[in-house]
């Protein structure tokens, strides 16, 4: 049995000649690998999301697909490259949850105090869950897009199209991460967490869903004007359908970075309440 | 070694303006010092060992850890101190492996010091055996070991343990107080550690401290605290309690205080063992005939008792196993 080195050194390094702490770098690399061994030892947490976004995309083209001669506009287009970015935007959004549920968990088990005991930078705690959701969210949008490609999508704009497709899934998800991590933080409960992701899970169905924004009348019209996912779905559909369109394009990343500008704020502002010594 | 001493002074916390968890505590731990904090569950304990450790900040009140502030030199606190929560921190999803190699690393060192540093603690807490196991499958002796590991990861000169043995079986509390000691004696560290069990303060501290309602009623060595209560007792039980009186009557003279609690007597006073001889001898030119004779010394409970007035109840205090 090997017993505790040398008081002065620690493996052969005595303390003096010691850094402090470990690069602010590395510190969210380790974080956001620590938060991936976490998300993919728990695949309940990620396999529903995805299913559930893989099964829009099914039942909506099977019941709609046939319909799309009926929509002024989309007469001859494909109903999947309408329909997919719906599905690309709620594996998004469900996959930015995952960055939430990673932080209140180290609330809730006391891990995310013992980190606060070892001289981590705070904003460590933050990137680490963040970036890992978003990786996760990536992988799980590219899993949609492929079932996509699998069921006949043929997009205007060939492979390019596709990236910038994923490319806007995974910002708006990033944008999304800084909501549920600031929830995460403020409440310290799971159940909230989860609450509050799945609460802003309708707004995906409070815009052009199903029929363009230009056939929607009444309160849902207004509705989906103010939704900023409205421009980001508009986008990616006009990618898959249309071809490059940079004024839509342009309002479709000025909506995400308006959502993003809120929810890191926010975030920031959650992160200093959480730790902040009382 | 440089200054390894916990100092309190005046400690106050209070939420909220009104709810007082500790209430104007003071105290010196010396270097290389177990010092056992005493007290029931919601004495202060807790918040205690937070403050010190840098989680809150005093309302009111001063404390240095290793001559450091805890409010204003945190970070330097937290550097060369180790701590083990009575919450265990630890995600049940990980690995003890990969826990203790990210601990390592957060203090600075590099990926492979760090698994190498794991290792050594795994082998050091025994749980070298378990590395591939999830920590949620863990017995709570168990993940008591592995959070202790984690405290120790960075050779802290100074070492909290808040409740380590709490709801632990008698076998998991008995290699924890073993770690205690070794720790303390091979690397000089000092240890601030709380506990609810007397014995546990008794066994381990060199000093103690009693809390009770956020303040503290008395501090000394288990050993002074216990002789500051006076005599040890001989205690004389009979078939009869008239036979008990009879036997104070004879025997009162010869101790500092006699008292008859149904049929057993007891006898108070000093070097109790050495006159047990006498006793008997008396009893037998009395004729009456003890049914058994027991010599009591005075525990930390009567410590508690004699200075807040009423009996120390530890809740789920485990089969007492030490003599």
């Amino acid at each position: 049995m090997s017993v505790i080195s040398n008081p002065t050194t620690l493996v052969g390094i005595r303390r003096a000649e010691r850094p402090v702490s470990m690069p602010f770098f590395l510190q969210v690399t380790t974080m956001t690998w620590r938060s991936l061994v976490t998300i993919f030892r728990t695949p309940a947490a990620v396999v529903p999301g995805l299913l559930i976004s893989a099964f829009f995309l099914f039942v909506y083209e099977a019941s709609l697909g046939n319909a799309s001669n009926f929509l002024p506009g989309l007469a001859g287009k494909s109903y999947l490259a309408f329909i997919l970015p719906v599905s690309v935007i709620s594996s998004a959004l469900s996959g930015a949850a995952l960055a939430g549920e990673a932080i209140v968990r180290d609330i809730e088990n006391g891990y995310f105090n013992k980190l606060l005991l070892t001289p981590i930078n705070r904003r460590a705690l933050l990137l680490g869950p963040m970036i890992a959701g978003a990786l996760v969210l990536g992988l799980q949008t590219a899993i949609v897009v492929v079932v996509g490609l699998l069921m006949g999508l043929r997009p205007e704009t060939g492979v390019a199209g596709i990236a910038a497709v994923m490319g806007l899934a995974v910002l708006l998800g990033v944008a999304f991460s800084g909501f549920t991590v600031s929830i995460a933080l403020r409440t310290g409960s799971g159940a909230a967490t989860q609450g509050a992701s799945f609460l802003f899970f309708p707004l995906t169905f409070l815009t052009a869903t199903f029929v363009p924004l230009s056939l929607l009348t009444g309160w849902i019209k207004t509705a989906a004007t103010y939704n900023p996912i409205t421009y980001i779905l508009e986008a990616m559909r006009s990618v898959l359908l249309t071809g490059w369109e940079a004024d839509v394009l342009a309002r479709g990343l000025l909506a995400i970075l308006a959502m993003a500008a809120l929810t890191f704020t926010f975030a920031i502002l959650s992160l200093r309440a959480r730790t902040r010594r009382r | 070694m440089s200054n390894r001493e916990i100092v309190a002074e005046n400690l106050v916390k209070r939420y909220n303006g009104n709810v007082t968890a500790v209430n104007d505590v003071s105290f010196r731990v010396k270097s290389g010092e177990i010092f056992g904090f005493l007290g029931p569950n919601g004495a202060g304990k807790s918040t205690t060992v937070a403050m010190l450790t840098t989680l809150i900040v005093p309302t009111e009140g001063k404390a240095t850890v290793g001559g450091y502030d805890v409010v204003s030199q945190a970070g330097e606190v937290r550097r060369i101190a180790g701590v083990a929560l009575q919450e265990i921190g630890i995600d049940p999803l990980m690995k003890s492996m990969e826990l203790l190699t990210i601990q390592a690393q957060m203090f600075g060192l590099s990926r492979r010091q760090a698994q190498e540093r794991a290792r050594e603690l795994l082998d050091l807490v025994k749980l070298s055996n378990v590395t591939d196991r999830r920590v949620g499958k863990y017995s709570g002796g168990m993940r008591r070991r592995l959070d202790l590991a984690l405290a120790l990861a960075h050779e802290p000169a100074i070492l909290f343990l808040d409740e380590p043995t709490t709801g632990l079986d008698p076998a998991s509390r008995r290699d924890i107080w073993n770690e205690v000691r070794r720790l303390n004696k091979q690397l000089g560290m000092t240890i601030f550690l709380t506990t609810q069990y007397l014995e546990e303060a008794d066994e381990l501290a060199d000093r103690v401290a009693i809390i009770n309602n956020g303040r503290i009623v008395v501090e000394g060595t288990p050993a002074d605290l216990k002789a500051g209560l006076g005599a040890e007792s001989i205690n004389v039980t009979f078939r009869e309690t008239e036979d008990a009186e009879r036997a104070r009557s004879e025997l009162a003279a010869m101790a500092e205080r006699a008292q008859v609690d149904r049929k057993t007597l007891r006898l108070y006073l000093s070097r109790a063992a050495e006159s047990v001889p006498v006793v008997v001898n008396r009893l037998g030119q009395t004729g009456l005939e003890p049914v058994s004779l027991t010599l009591t010394q005075p525990t930390l409970d009567d410590v508690f008792l004699h200075f807040t007035g009423r009996r120390f109840s530890a809740e789920d205090m485990p089969e007492a196993e030490v003599a």
